[in-house]
């Protein structure tokens, strides 16, 4: 976990500071003076050889100061708060529409294998995994938004703002998340367990949603922390076409703008919440799977 | 079967037939192995279905100056906005370009950036995993270690950071999603060399004193790459959606360029007026995306001898 940690600010702080381009000229501006630049360089410990300098960086990313930035000469950490809180709105609601879809859709295609109800599921799933979420939002965009107004067409605010993308990344991601329920499901209702539990007399219904579901689902979770980092790569998109205020746009913004530093922050803030949520997904399977023990 | 006999050194030539022999078997058993191979693909509906809807797209690409009606970036007045008809089969953009011509020529930009960034992705987490799991102790740990950071980072998340120090532009994503993506090919190839490596063949190439750059590409990788050809096939259309994304974002092709995120993002503003814009280039992605996820999936069932 740390040492993950550690190399990825490795990777982050590398990538920008190998970026083309003068950072001081970044920071001054093209026209200064050579006194005036060699200051600059010398008040961002620039000219600090690179192990120097990322090792001040991770002092001040420990601290919480993750830099200013160079267009609204704000604090980094602050514009993240702002946005940050926006996208896991739109995240959350993501993971519970994926979960509301999932789920059913995933078990009765498992229960019905080789019906005409199945293969129904099964394409679906094939068709939802192909359809590029940002596409799939324009399309809700379209329907729901522009010709039967049952939804604001961008902006934020209320809940009723966040439904339309909610449901493009929840649609999308429903689709890779039912196949792995289903093939969970078809393994688990091959075990000895469930012949046992059938053969107890007790109804299909407790056999299936009691029994077999819940382990079904252990290896779900696991898929479910590796998906949150596709949640927030393909929340970016969505964000910039419904116009949300969350840490994507952020993100593209400070890049078309080359404000590094927002940019820089970011990454560090979004991929340490995604690899916290990877290790979570893998103590909550701990907990649920009494087999599994790390030493 | 008898050895024909020789006038001088039978010995040494008997030996020579022998090899011979082992040789045309192992060939005659690799060609059999590849009939089989290709019968069971034709077989399986999922594998004909992507194959052909990724020819199709293959073709587009190839053939795009015959097929477009239209040049795909020259306007026209009197044409702006039209909807869909028999003379612009996907309508006109605000411009009255013909969204059908841009496709057709934005084909070959999807398909360049993915074809170009999964094969060197593919090419550096190969050699990588090779190295990893070939000599083991420090180097393994060192590769393992970058490698487990790089899987961590969501694909679309590193392109972009990529991208802000790189900047914009068809090169810029190609290389971009090549450095994002090549985390996966090496772990399966690593774990596949971890497997091979004690195996009898190895340990006799390394007695009979091969180099280790002969045993590690000679020997041992041929041995690995079927489920590094599988997750390749499966990457292609990732890299297709990817390029897109970033392009609709403004971060990769830039307009005029008929990439297929462009046209997509041209007609964001546009959707109340003009929904075909944007419709048509996304189920261009989505068909396209279907087709390689049908092959890669086929491929794997083919190639998996457990299934």
């Amino acid at each position: 976990m740390v040492p993950v940690i550690i190399v990825m600010t490795l990777i982050v702080f590398s990538i920008f500071y190998f970026a083309p381009g003068d950072p001081v000229s970044r920071i001054a501006g093209p026209n200064v003076t050579p006194e005036v630049y060699e200051s600059i360089r010398r008040k961002y410990g620039l000219d600090q050889p690179f192990i120097i300098q990322y090792l001040r960086f991770m002092k001040s990313v420990i601290e919480g100061d993750l830099g200013v930035s160079i267009l609204q000469e704000r604090p980094v950490i602050e514009m993240i708060k702002e946005r940050l809180p926006v996208t896991l709105e739109i995240g959350l609601l993501g993971f519970l529409i994926t979960f509301l879809i999932a789920i059913p859709v995933g078990v009765i295609a498992a229960v019905k294998k080789n019906t005409l109800v199945d293969y129904m599921c099964m394409s679906g799933t094939l068709l939802g995994a192909a359809i590029p979420t940002f596409w799939f939002g324009m399309l809700l965009m379209y329907f729901f938004a522009y010709k039967l107004r049952w939804f604001p067409i961008s902006g934020y605010g209320t809940i009723r703002h966040l439904i339309l993308p909610g449901f493009a990344i929840g649609l999308t991601n429903a689709a890779v998340t039912a196949r792995m329920v289903r093939s969970s499901m078809l393994e688990v209702l091959n075990q000895d367990y469930i012949r046992t539990a059938r053969s107890k007399g007790l109804f299909e219904k407790v056999v299936i949603y009691r029994h077999a579901l819940k382990n079904a689902l252990i290896p779900v979770i696991t898929l479910m922390g590796l998906r949150l980092g596709w949640i927030i790569g393909g929340s970016v998109a969505l964000e910039i076409i419904f116009s949300i205020p969350g840490i994507g746009r952020l993100m593209v913004d400070s890049i078309l703008a080359r404000d590094y530093p927002v940019v820089q922050g970011s990454m560090i803030v979004l991929t340490s919440s995604i690899i916290l949520a990877n290790l979570l997904a893998d103590v909550l399977y701990a907990i649920v799977d009494p087999r599994i023990r790390y030493s | 079967m008898i050895a024909p006999q020789s006038r001088n050194g039978g010995v040494y030539i008997q030996k020579e037939w022998i090899e011979q022999q082992a040789l045309e078997a192992k060939e005659g058993k690799e060609r059999r192995h590849l009939i089989d191979f290709f019968a069971k693909l034709f077989k399986h509906k999922g594998a004909v279905f992507g194959a052909v809807i990724i020819v199709l797209f293959v073709c587009t690409a190839a053939f795009a100056p015959w097929l477009a009606p239209y040049e795909y970036d020259k306007p026209d007045i009197s044409a702006v906005l039209q909807p869909p008809s028999a003379e612009h089969l996907f309508g006109t953009d605000e411009f009255g370009r013909d969204i059908f011509s841009r496709i057709v020529y934005g084909a070959r930009i999807s398909l360049r950036v993915a074809f170009v960034a999964v094969g060197i992705s593919l090419v550096i987490g190969t050699v990588l995993g090779a190295l990893a799991g070939y000599y083991g102790g420090v180097v393994d740990y060192i590769i393992t270690s970058i490698t487990d950071v790089a899987w961590a980072f969501p694909t679309t998340l590193l392109a972009i950071a990529f991208i802000a120090t790189l900047g914009t532009g068809v090169e810029n994503v190609i290389i971009a999603i090549a450095l994002a993506s090549w985390a996966g090919y090496c772990r399966v190839v690593r774990g596949q060399f971890l497997s091979l490596r004690e195996r009898e063949f190895v340990q006799a190439a390394r007695i009979l004193g091969m180099s280790d750059a002969r045993i590690i590409f000679g020997h041992v990788l041929p041995n690995a790459l079927g489920p590094v050809i599988v997750m390749a096939t499966l990457e292609l259309p990732k890299a297709i959606v990817i390029e897109a994304s970033l392009s609709f974002l403004g971060l990769g092709a830039q307009p005029p360029e008929p990439s297929w995120g462009v046209i997509l993002d041209s007609g964001k503003g546009l959707l109340d007026q003009a929904p075909w814009i944007s419709f048509f280039p996304g189920l261009m992605i989505m068909l396209v995306v279907l087709g390689f996820n049908l092959f890669g999936d086929a491929l794997r069932d083919v190639l998996d001898p457990n299934s």
